[in-house]
């Protein structure tokens, strides 16, 4: 496997949605190249940070609209 | 990631909204609310759009909730109504136009690739990993905003985000991986930790 096509399949491998003979190929590149082990851990650094990125709290004004929407609920 | 509901919570919610049982429609707003509005803000850019978007989506979701078939999770089917509220408002005009993110683009020069210096948990406190991150997330085009968001903040699988955003596995799993790929370039720069300015 050749950097570039390891470099398009990153997120797959991440996310465990690859089959386990690509995922294997490659692990095998990664354990071998330097330079695609690090941009490897750079990508799951990113997602990572992502995930701990907190939600934007909700404004007073919209949970007294939704407060609102629960009291008088349009019909069904 | 955020905490996903089990299905069989958010779907004996579903039955109750159904029955039209108020406590049913609190605890939906309570659960799924910020999460609409999180990815609303984040599509709109806008925090009077996306509290529209919030709200109407709930609004369209009562209107029609005896036609859902439960084919998919309450949370999929809301965030499929609130993706089309905002796609709404961007062809009214006030969404940027969309581009393409090439994959050649993405890929990483010549020089040395910089480690994380540091744990994400910790990484995220600091002010300037925030501010790219944010911009970042808020200059992608928008159908690869829309899949980073659901996936990568709202912890949506593979699947419910195709279902949310009417598109394939295949289109999320691309879109995704550029949308990442682009938030990596744009926090490059802070990942030898305070100071490090590596490419």
């Amino acid at each position: 496997m050749e950097c570039r096509e390891l470099f398009a399949r990153l997120s797959e491998y991440l996310d465990g949605e690859i089959t386990p003979e690509v995922c294997e190929a490659l692990r095998r590149h990664v354990e071998g190249c330097e330079r695609c082990d690090a941009f490897l851990d750079t990508l799951r650094f990113t997602v990572d940070v992502c995930r701990c990125l907190p939600p934007p709290p909700l404004p007073d004004d919209l949970r007294r609209r939704l407060h609102q929407l629960i009291e008088n609920p349009p019909p069904a | 990631m955020r905490a996903e509901h089990s299905r069989d919570a958010l779907d004996d919610l579903l039955g109750a909204l159904r029955r039209g049982e108020p406590e049913a429609l609190s605890a939906l707003v309570d659960r799924q609310g910020p999460r609409l509005y999180n990815f609303a803000t984040r599509m709109c850019r806008s925090a009077e759009d996306a509290k529209d978007v919030t709200q109407e989506t709930f609004l369209a979701a009562l209107r029609s909730v005896k036609d859902f078939r439960g084919e998919s999770t309450v949370s999929t089917w809301l965030f499929r109504i609130a993706a089309n509220a905002c796609r709404k408002m961007r062809r009214h005009g006030k969404f940027e136009p969309a581009h393409h993110l090439s994959l050649d683009e993405l890929m990483p020069g010549e020089g040395p690739i910089a480690r994380p210096a540091e744990g994400p948990e910790t990484a995220v406190l600091r002010a300037d990993v925030r501010t790219r991150l944010e911009d970042a997330i808020a200059t992608l085009p928008p159908p690869y905003r829309a899949v980073l968001v659901l996936r990568d903040l709202e912890g949506l699988t593979t699947a419910e985000t195709a279902g949310a955003l009417g598109i394939t596995l295949v289109t999320v799993k691309v879109r995704l991986h550029r949308a990442r790929l682009a938030l990596r370039r744009a926090l490059a720069p802070t990942l030898g930790g305070h100071g490090a300015g590596v490419p």
